[in-house]
């Protein structure tokens, strides 16, 4: 508020219009980025936002028409109109226009909607909703045993890729907004998705049904790369941990071991094979921490590791109380493990 | 009004039972569009759920459905003659005879028809553009 000269407060009249304009560019912020399903980049997902758009540039034409309605009839000519005239915009735009829009509409909905069934090109991936992370196996075209990993979705482009989802305890709901639409994961049930993502990037999936205190903790990268790319990775993927080398690393595996981290958590190629927790064979190739938590940083796995009910309320891994030099080497071990 | 033109105690009779019977005919297309709408479904449901021949079962529904528009088209049709608009001259029927009642049942039955059809036809488009149990 201003105080002008002759004492009167001066009202700073378009506060109301710039606070608009701000909560204008906050909403369209979230137009953008990785996890949106207006920023697409696979099939599933174009075709959900161009029904989107239809039907918001349809809204947008509906309400002009009957605002348009309602000023021509109460300013520009109020009156009776005559009842024929009446009688037609009645059934010509209470009857006749929302079963021609709304059966085109539901024709157009469900021409789509098998789409994201289809079978996939060979890859399947299974993917279990876990609290509050995500167990992922890649079964490649006639694999007898999965690639196991976590909370990472590496994809590869022009191609469809089959999901067969489940869930370990409650319902949780697997979506990536940028490559298509989501679908619901049940324990002692499985559903289907198959997506086809087209553009190579990185994107955030989230679990879109609440499954309890971390529910909004609970996310994945989901990586789409060239197909000679995705071939590569998922063969380094399929391989053992790497054998840590330099001496903190090496102690850090001993803390590791003697800690019992193996008891809930699989490092290929060692004494721990638990499988309560996320497989870390490769955590250290990730691009996430604690299921999209944070990013795999010898400072985040220390954070993690000593307050990790802090970082994931509920979640059951306990935080971990280190000595500063146990910790140092058990985080260098976890971010060598590429 | 005349004393012969009084109508006779079982001329009323015949009138109001005719008028019951129309009362249960604007019934007719939503309860069309009601059974077809469970049997679709149901059926399609338990299909799934017990691994039958769906494409059997899409069949059959597709027909229901034929068969179900033609029922409620035949309701339409006699609810169209009994509102009657074009002979009577007047489509909305405000009086307060009997016959107005009539008239107006007729009415209101063509109307329910008309959108127990599209609700026909909505239900059944999924049977057409989905195809499996996926």
């Amino acid at each position: 508020m201003k105080v002008q000269k002759n004492g009167r407060v001066a009202r700073f009249r378009p506060v109301g219009r710039q606070f608009g304009f701000v909560v204008l560019l906050m909403a369209l912020a979230g137009c953008g980025g990785g996890q949106s399903a207006l920023n697409t980049a696979g099939r599933e997902a174009a075709s959900i936002a161009l029904l989107f758009w239809v039907m918001l540039c349809g809204a947008v034409v509906l309400w002009l028409l009957v605002n348009g309605a309602f000023y021509y009839v109460s300013r520009i000519a109020p009156g009776r109109l005559d009842t024929r005239h009446a009688r037609s915009v009645l059934i010509g735009g209470g009857i006749v226009l929302p079963v021609v829009v709304l059966t085109a509409l539901l024709a157009w909905g469900l021409s789509i909607l098998p789409d994201p069934r289809r079978p996939g090109d060979g890859l399947v991936v299974r993917v279990t909703g876990e609290q509050w992370w995500w167990r992922v196996e890649y079964w490649p075209e006639g694999a007898e045993t999965p690639i196991v990993t976590a909370n990472e979705i590496r994809l590869p482009a022009g191609q469809r890729t089959e999901f067969r989802l489940a869930a370990d305890e409650v319902i949780h709901s697997f979506w990536i907004p940028a490559l298509g639409g989501k679908m619901d994961m049940f324990p002692g049930r499985e559903t289907m998705i198959s997506l086809a993502p087209e553009r190579p990037g990185v994107y955030r999936g989230q679990c879109a049904e609440f499954c309890g205190a971390s529910h909004a903790w609970m996310a994945f990268a989901a990586v789409v790369m060239p197909p000679e790319a995705f071939d590569d990775w998922l063969a380094a993927e399929a391989a053992d941990a790497v054998p840590p080398t330099d001496e903190a690393a090496l102690r850090g595996q001993e803390v590791f071991l003697s800690e019992g981290c193996g008891a809930c958590h699989t490092v290929r190629g060692t004494e721990a094979v638990g499988t309560v927790g996320p497989d870390l064979t490769h955590i250290g190739s990730r691009r996430t921490l604690g299921a999209g938590r944070s990013t795999v940083t010898l400072e985040n796995l220390g954070t993690w590791i000593t307050h990790t009910e802090a970082l994931k309320p509920e979640v059951r891994m306990p935080s971990y109380a280190l000595s500063e030099g146990d910790l140092a080497d058990l985080t260098q071990y976890l971010k060598g493990l590429k | 009004m005349s004393e012969e033109h009084q109508p006779r105690r079982e001329e009323d009779a015949k009138e109001f039972a005719e008028e019951q019977a129309s009362l249960f005919k604007i019934t007719f297309g939503p309860l069309i569009w009601a059974v077809h709408f469970v049997v679709c479904y149901g059926l399609v449901a338990v299909t799934c759920a017990k691994g039958w021949d769906i494409f059997a079962t899409r069949l059959g529904l597709v027909l229901l459905s034929a068969l179900a528009l033609g029922g409620i088209g035949w309701v339409g049709w006699s609810a169209w003659r009994q509102w009657n608009p074009s002979r009577t001259g007047d489509p909305m029927n405000r009086g307060s005879r009997a016959e107005d009642r009539h008239h107006f049942l007729g009415h209101a039955a063509f109307l329910l028809s008309i959108i127990s059809l599209i609700g026909v036809v909505f239900v059944s488009m999924p049977l057409i553009l989905i195809g499996g149990c996926q």
